[in-house]
């Protein structure tokens, strides 16, 4: 066989492989059953869940992982290279040891007065918010310094030269260069948090009507045999993060500027 | 007049002691030395994105080294320009203006005169992946002058253009100096650069300011061998004084075993004998003799016997390799074309040469 035929040929196996999986959940529901299920107050409610937690988790995310990307990327600072390395750590660590760690540190003294005089997190709302938070701090910090690392410091160099506090240089200049590259990292996180399953349901519980996301509420509907519910909420999330890929997609096409 | 003292930077392998420079308000200052001299570094200094451990800069009275680069009111022109892609032609060019809170009819007339010298008005609406390299630079330079800075520094902003789009941005740059008189500091790496345009240089090599001075001053009379290396001088060789001849006020030089007789006026600092020194001996300056003419006595202290080893023709002129056969000392001379033809010269062809008086420069 050409070489071009089977290296286009490994890339069609791929497509067919991951094709074939969803089609066939599409041919394991029927119309009517589907509607039910997704009108379904249980399944309404872990929709509307995962679609806040992950939009308040993301927000968290940006407020310190924008800052942090930027120190990353334009200053040099002692400790640089292990604050690096640690944004890695909730890609090294499997989700549920993150989630275990969280048990284990509301469990010490300070935890549990985090708990007992902040806000109460274990099984709880907080907690579904927290453990996503965590799941996509470093992912998001290390985007977002990707695409800063694109904009030239220069064109801060200029815009101080020009009158700009280094404040001013920032949202003038480097925020709007860099605003699609962030935008995608933005989007790539929030889906990455709505997907979050192992640190949730380790730290916050699967309690129907509570803590249930949409991924928790799959494994919930599979344990009890409910595969149309199970097959509704994985088109949904499927539908959810394609429409997120397609959005990073499009984010790279605008060409504002020529 | 700006003013910079004792600039001392230590950044990883680079250092730089006690920099200094300065420049008289109006002037085209070169700032002239290799590529990776650290010349980069030392605007970057003066802009005040990097803080350097030692020094202090005046513009006027003002002490500037404690104030932040937007306080400065120092405009800069990197290599790459870095244009704002995001912004307009018109907005890049008003940024300055704009951030600095200044009202735009006071300085209304000056931009419009500055857009009329650059030829920039119909660009305007335009923005910077709409231009031409040549117009990019244009917009750059009108970027950093709209605020009226106190001097202006320029990082290369001749390299890596087109033959073409350099000859215009060099007009250009002369217009609008002669226009609108601002100081500039201006960095590079290419001595013909700054022989067009400037009307000072500071000559640094290798962390060390070797010379400062206008630009005749140092081209013809280069301070040391390491400039004269920089300027692309040929013929430069390093010898020893042998003797002096009292009657005449000569030196006698030694080069290779070869014997040059030079007189005390291009020789600098003090001469004495047994010193070792430079020699430069200017290519164009150097004489071949025509076959059968008798020769003028003003040229006889000099007179070498040897062989033409190649040629080169340079369009203008041409070089000719020359190797005097006693001691085998190489000399590139440049002859222009119309005495090349009645020369009748060839390779390998014995002939005899006269170093002129005029042709020598000694360097301590």
């Amino acid at each position: 066989m050409g070489f071009r035929l089977t290296m286009i040929g490994a890339a069609i196996c791929i497509f067919i492989f991951y094709f074939a999986l969803l089609a066939s959940l599409l041919f394991s529901t029927t119309l009517k059953g589907f509607w039910e299920s997704l009108v379904h107050p249980s399944t309404l409610f872990s929709i509307r869940l995962s679609l806040i937690a992950a939009t308040i988790a993301t927000l968290f995310a940006v407020v310190i992982g924008l800052p942090s990307a930027y120190a990353l990327s334009r200053f040099q600072f002692r400790g640089k290279r292990i604050v690096d390395t640690f944004l890695e750590i909730p890609i090294i660590m499997s989700p549920i040891a993150l989630g275990a760690s969280f048990l284990v540190f509301f469990n010490t003294p300070m935890g549990d007065m985090i708990q007992r005089k902040g806000i109460f997190f274990v099984f709880e709302f907080p907690g579904i918010i927290l453990a996503q938070f965590a799941t996509i701090a470093g992912l998001a910090t290390r985007l977002m310094k990707a695409s800063l690392d694109e904009i030239s410091p220069r064109y801060e160099a200029v815009a101080r030269s020009l009158g700009s506090s280094s404040w001013q240089a920032f949202y003038r200049v480097t925020l709007p260069l860099s605003f699609r590259g962030l935008l995608a990292a933005v989007i790539l996180s929030w889906a990455k948090a709505a997907g979050e399953f192992g640190a949730t349901v380790t730290l916050a519980g699967a309690m129907p009507g509570k803590t249930e996301t949409m991924p928790i509420a799959i494994f919930t509907a599979l344990a009890s045999a409910n595969i149309e519910k199970a097959i509704v909420l994985i088109l949904i999330l499927v539908f959810l993060g394609l429409v997120a890929l397609y959005a990073v997609r499009f984010t790279g096409k605008i060409y504002r500027y020529d | 007049m700006i003013k910079i003292e004792g600039l001392t930077i230590f950044l990883g392998s680079f250092r730089l002691k006690d920099f200094r420079i300065e420049i008289a308000e109006g002037e085209f200052h070169f700032l002239l030395g290799p590529t990776g001299s650290g010349k980069t570094l030392i605007l970057e200094s003066i802009i005040g994105l990097h803080k350097p451990k030692k020094g202090k800069i005046w513009i006027g009275e003002k002490e500037i080294q404690p104030l932040p680069p937007e306080r400065r009111e120092i405009s800069y022109v990197p290599q790459d320009l870095a244009l704002f892609p995001h912004l307009s032609v018109n907005e890049n060019i008003l940024y300055g203006i704009r951030t600095k809170n200044h009202s735009l009819k006071t300085y209304e007339e000056y931009v419009g005169s500055l857009i009329q010298v650059m030829k920039v008005g119909h660009l305007l609406k335009r923005y910077p992946a709409n231009l031409s390299g040549g117009e990019k630079k244009r917009v750059a330079l009108l970027r950093a002058l709209a605020p009226k800075p106190k001097l202006l520094l320029l990082d290369e902003p001749l390299s890596g253009l087109d033959p073409s789009i350099k000859f215009e941005i060099q007009q250009l740059l002369k217009t609008l100096h002669t226009s609108f008189h601002p100081t500039v500091l201006c960095v590079s790496h290419d001595f013909e650069e700054a022989y067009l345009l400037g009307d000072k240089m500071t000559i640094f090599i290798d962390g060390n300011v070797e010379q400062v001075g206008k630009r005749d001053d140092v081209f013809l009379r280069p301070r040391t061998k390491n400039v004269a290396q920089f300027l692309g001088l040929k013929n430069l060789y390093r010898g020893k004084v042998l003797a002096k001849e009292d009657m005449d006020q000569r030196w006698i030089l030694g080069i290779n075993g070869l014997r040059i007789s030079v007189p005390g006026s291009p020789c600098q600092g003090q001469m004495e004998t047994g010193k070792e020194v430079d020699l430069f001996v200017r290519p164009e300056e150097v004489m071949i003799l025509r076959e059968g003419k008798p020769i003028k006595e003003s040229l006889k202290e000099n007179i070498l016997q040897g062989k033409i080893l190649d040629i080169t023709d340079r369009g203008r002129h041409h070089i000719v390799f020359f190797q005097d056969n006693r001691d085998e000392v190489l000399f590139e001379i440049s002859i222009p074309n119309y005495a090349y033809r009645n020369l009748d010269l060839s390779i390998g062809k014995n002939v005899k040469v006269a170093l002129r008086d005029e042709s020598f420069w000694v360097m301590e």
